[in-house]
């Protein structure tokens, strides 16, 4: 099976719930080499970027559906969004449901347009976290999946 | 926010450049628990087209929003951040890693936001600067 446009649309299930820990924002921090204090001590904010880790938990929902015929070894991240209604902090529980907006495909190549909600478990909106993928079909050879 | 005053558009950011190493995309896979192999793996990356392991797309993309959010303090006056990865960022397996200089200006601004453009380039093979995100922009709060 393969992603189509027809596809587009298609909404998964919200995530188990993933709580934000201060230790989990200091560890991505020092990942992104970012010593600036709001990520330390009692009640740090995480770095804007760390929406990513909890949006891409719900990507595995759509690498999991099996009519979509997709491999997250044959991705390639084309473009990045995030739509902040607040800042993600430490002790926020907060689910992602992943939505694929947009399905193009371009020889052996599939552009996928996806939007991840993340919001607590209360309902309370915190950003929107649109990606898209590039997923090079897994009888493609290398020649064709340059851009 | 260390505005300066009046804050105009053209008003260019403290630039900032890292060295991106091996050691530093394993760290990042670890911490945003991204294992695509690409990022680990020469074999593999070779296999999707790419000429060796290159760095993830949002590790570069969160390194660079560090010359906004070193601007304004409050990484929580981000209200959004977009970009295209336009270049691969190959990455060598040795002790320097890849240069990866970062900049930003302030592209347009209203009563309570102000937008920057970050430009991230890295030197490719002849020297020349490669632009490794396109359309870079960061909106933030100006209280």
């Amino acid at each position: 099976m393969a992603i189509t446009s027809e596809h587009a649309g298609r909404t998964y299930p919200a995530t188990e719930p993933y709580q934000v820990s201060r230790a989990k924002i200091r560890e991505f921090a020092r990942a992104i080499g970012d010593d600036n204090p709001s990520y330390a001590g009692p009640n740090p904010v995480a770095p804007p970027t760390f929406a990513f880790v909890v949006a891409s938990n719900a990507w595995e929902a759509m690498f999991a559906d099996k009519e979509l015929g997709l491999a997250l070894r044959q991705v390639i991240h084309g473009e990045q969004r995030f739509d902040y209604t607040r800042a993600l902090r430490a002790g926020d529980e907060v689910v992602g449901r992943l939505t694929i907006d947009q399905v193009r495909l371009r020889g052996a190549a599939e552009f996928i347009t996806t939007t991840v909600d993340v919001r607590t478990t209360k309902g309370e909106p915190v950003c929107t976290v649109t990606a898209q993928l590039i997923h090079n079909r897994e009888d493609a050879t290398s020649k064709e999946v340059e851009r | 926010m260390t505005e300066p005053t009046p804050l105009t558009i053209g008003n260019e950011l403290p630039s900032l450049t890292v060295d991106l190493t091996r050691a530093d995309l394993v760290r990042y896979a670890g911490a945003s628990t991204d294992f695509n192999p690409i990022h680990w793996s020469d074999r593999m990356a070779r296999k999707v087209g790419m000429p060796s392991v290159i760095a993830h797309g949002m590790l570069t993309m969160a390194t660079a929003l560090r010359v906004v959010t070193d601007w304004v303090g409050d990484p929580a006056k981000v209200r959004s951040y977009s970009c295209r990865f336009t270049k691969p960022v190959p990455v060598p397996d040795d002790d320097a890693g890849t240069e990866l200089r970062i900049t930003g200006v302030v592209s347009a601004l209203t009563d309570e936001t102000a937008t920057v453009t970050l430009t991230a380039v890295i030197t490719g093979p002849d020297g020349e600067d490669v632009k490794v995100l396109g359309n870079a922009k960061v909106e933030v709060d100006r209280g």
